[in-house]
């Protein structure tokens, strides 16, 4: 045994810089949340600013909250409680640095991209490539140091929480790497490599997973340190907390395809994603009871300390949020939810309940100790815990019913056959009084945030900041004694961290394979259709404008095979509809109605006078004015990158088309739809951005109206 | 039997016969594996949040004011 005891100091500055990252960013994210609630029942909260519309802010709002506040205090949280399991500092306070300031760089960037409308549309992976860059090289310094901090520790066992901390760090660069390998047309702008269903089943592989990965399996490994330490008792059982991370992770990778159900992903994908998240509820739920039950005997402690309080509603909103996944993964349930508001209010549900509340707890747990003091406010902290979950509370339950109403509404038919709200708009005018109540409850639950940050604030000003806690262990002997008898199988492989962390990328890679793999390689998935072609090059430049204004926030383009369905919007959409759609843009909720058969729907004009103001042709829309597309010039300096990119990644564009024939082409269109606007009384110029995004709202849906459908190899 | 079962599943076929069965092989493994654990080793990793190393830690008696 070891007999020298070595004495070295905790970093807590770093925990701190990322601790002060998280309550800033927290609050920016949810007053970006809020905006974005107000905008959906008053339309004109945008002040007619293109840079805060929703379909703009939307992408920054998820951002922010995701990768901004849980991302900081996940890091919060791992430099915290990653240096006291292993009893020895970060591996390299400069790379400690270099990761805290790369991140705040990185959510700067998206702050400024996203609202300038530089995304490339896939949800959670929105930002443009030269931030997915920075990303990578950001996350890879953040590995260094998380291993680096692993191999020198002075504790032989690596506790249950560095699993999950290993388990993120090698999933999220895998899933990242993945689902961004656009081609570049241009500094700022990128097309996805894969197209239509890969893409999609790549995007919701990844989307799943980020939720896994950066919401889920962190929190679990910060819940299985914090929980303990808050209530000052060992973990339930840790035998439970092995078989808890081990199938987690195993089997959360498999269920990405359930947010695809009922589209035109092939039906045998689909199938996995709802048995796979059937079978998450298992080891999701002996997570909560193992966090839950930890709490034995030590109830009356709930009652009086706000840490556990936060913690408690925390870990039960994650058994919630896990039992209602998998649930709305059934492919009758989903038929219901999928693109209405329930799908938000499950989202919320985990994020406000499972993320926010734990991270206010680690936060009032860190602040007296960082700042050896006691918390400035016990009474303000009830406050916010009160007020925070009254919020939720009020967000939570309207959206549900509006949710449950859109669906019901959507499917509904009169005794004559016929739908009963043929007009879209009048389910959206429904639920309106529900998107006032959630923004009610939303602006709650920030008031407690803004609470929670003057107590922490006056907490740090009453007390003495520590920037380094002196520690004492012994240093890690090099060969493994056998101190509980026999070295078993389990012990040697939490002994090299190396080892593991192959084996934790064995476990997610193989559902991802067995997923992918087949979506690649065996053409029957994606048949294809003799009449789809190409984007024009006036429609490329309006599908970009149509990516750029976000405007697949609010309308899907896959019609599933319902009849509701079908006699709403028409033909339900085919795989082989999207063999050029790089990126897909299916969307995930109807704030407005399905676009995949806009084509040839309305006149020229009548797409005009709606962009200008949707209220002049559709009383009551929620949708917000754009009225800059009709003044604002077309880029068409651009074209040729673009063409040249989407040609490399396989949509077949003749060579040198884009050397001065696309343009010809573009001139072309444009006037077409110049002269088609006329006939509706409208005069414009061709080379307004309105004209490109017409030519594509124009051209959605008619590949297969236009000639009989053929289906044959690819 | 089991493929009529599996291959009724919305076309899963070959494939989601594989996939159950390289989760029951996981599965399996895992519970296995976790309990032949010894008791004495398990509550070594209990107690491994409670131990950060700390001097004058105040962990053991949080400065809660109540």
């Amino acid at each position: 045994m070891n007999t020298n005891i070595e004495t070295f100091k905790y970093d807590n500055r770093i925990v701190r810089a990322f601790a002060i990252a998280t309550v800033v960013w927290g609050i920016v994210g949810m007053l970006v949340g809020l905006l974005a609630a107000v905008e959906l029942f008053f339309p004109g909260a945008n002040l007619n600013f293109q840079f805060i519309t929703f379909g703009r802010i939307r992408p920054l709002h998820t951002n922010a909250v995701i990768f901004a506040f849980v991302g900081n205090g996940m890091f919060m949280g791992i430099y915290y409680s990653l240096q006291r399991l292993c009893k020895a500092r970060m591996f390299s306070d400069f790379i400690s640095w270099f990761h805290f300031w790369g991140w705040q760089s990185i959510i700067v960037a998206a702050a400024v991209t996203l609202p300038m409308g530089l995304t490339t549309s896939k949800e959670y992976a929105e930002l443009e490539w030269p931030i997915k860059i920075a990303i990578a090289i950001v996350w890879v310094a953040f590995a260094v140091n998380l291993f680096g901090t692993i191999v020198k520790r002075r504790e032989k066992h690596m506790y249950v929480a560095i699993w999950f901390y290993i388990a993120t760090v090698v999933t999220v660069a895998v899933l990242h790497i993945t689902n961004s390998m656009t081609m570049p047309a241009g500094w700022f702008k990128s097309y996805s490599m894969y197209a239509g269903v890969q893409d999609a089943l790549v995007q919701w592989w990844y989307g799943h997973n980020a939720v896994a990965f950066f919401l889920t399996t962190p929190y679990l490994g910060l819940m299985y340190y914090f929980l303990p330490k808050a209530a000052n008792r060992p973990i339930f059982s840790y035998r439970l907390s092995i078989i808890h991370f081990w199938a987690l992770i195993f089997l959360y990778i498999w269920a990405g395809p359930h947010h695809l159900l009922y589209t035109a992903l092939p039906d045998w994908a689909q199938s996995l994603g709802m048995v796979f998240s059937l079978m998450l509820i298992a080891p999701s739920w002996g997570g909560m009871l193992n966090g839950l039950l930890t709490l034995r005997g030590v109830w009356d402690k709930v009652r009086q300390d706000p840490v556990l309080k936060f913690m408690v509603v925390a870990v039960t909103a994650y058994g919630m949020a896990t039992l209602e996944g998998p649930v709305m993964a059934i492919k009758t349930v989903n038929s219901l939810s999928h693109y209405t508001d329930w799908t938000i209010a499950h989202a919320h549900g985990g994020a406000l309940g499972w993320n926010g509340f734990l991270t206010f707890s680690m936060l009032y747990y860190l602040f007296p100790r960082l700042y050896k003091t006691n918390l400035w406010s016990t009474k303000l902290a009830n406050y916010h815990f009160w007020l925070g979950l009254l919020g939720m509370m009020f967000y939570i339950i309207p959206i549900y019913v509006a949710g449950i109403t859109e669906g019901l509404m959507w499917k509904q038919f009169n005794k004559d056959g016929f739908l009963q709200y043929p007009n879209f708009l009048e389910t959206i005018i429904q639920v309106v009084p529900m998107f006032r109540l959630r923004a009610i409850g939303g602006m709650l639950y920030i008031l407690g945030v803004l609470m929670m940050a003057y107590n922490l604030y006056r907490t740090a000003k009453a007390g003495k900041f520590e920037s380094d806690t002196e520690a004492q262990a012994a240093p890690l002997e090099k060969t493994p004694a056998v101190a509980h008898g026999k070295l078993s199988w389990h012990r040697m492989l939490e002994g090299k961290p190396m080892f593991f962390t192959v084996l934790a990328i064995v476990s997610i890679l193989v559902g991802g394979l067995v997923e992918i793999i087949p979506m690649f390689l065996v053409r029957e998935n994606v048949p294809t259709i003799a009449s789809v072609h190409p984007y024009t090059p006036l429609e490329v430049l309006g599908r970009d404008i149509y990516i750029r204004e976000g405007c697949l926030g609010c309308h899907s383009q896959m019609i599933r095979p319902f009849r509701s369905e079908t006699e709403r919007y028409g033909e339900y959409s085919k795989a082989g509809e999207f063999i050029y759609d790089h990126p897909f843009l299916w969307g995930s909720e109807r704030k407005g109605p399905d676009l995949a058969r806009e084509g040839g729907k309305y006149p020229a004009a009548w797409h005009y006078n709606h962009m200008d103001d949707p209220r002049s042709v559709s009383p009551g829309s929620i949708m917000p004015r754009y009225s800059w597309l009709l003044t604002q010039n077309l880029e068409t300096d651009t074209l040729p990158w673009k063409l040249s990119a989407l040609r490399r990644i396989g949509v077949p564009y003749p060579a040198g088309y884009e050397n001065g024939p696309a343009q010809k082409d573009l001139q072309e269109q444009a006037e077409k739809v110049v002269a088609d606007l006329k006939l509706g009384g409208v005069n414009t110029d061709p080379n307004k951005e309105i004209i490109a995004l017409i030519g594509y709202l124009q051209r959605l849906g008619t590949d297969i109206k236009s000639a009989p459908v053929t289906t044959a190899a690819k | 039997m089991e493929e009529k079962i599996i291959g009724g599943m919305g076309g899963a076929g070959i494939c989601g016969i594989i996939s159950i069965c390289i989760c029951v092989v996981f599965f399996t493994s895992t519970f296995l594996w976790a309990f032949s654990l010894k008791k004495n080793y398990l509550n070594h990793m209990e107690d491994l949040p409670l131990d950060g190393g700390e001097k004058n830690s105040k962990d053991k008696n949080q400065p809660t004011k109540l």
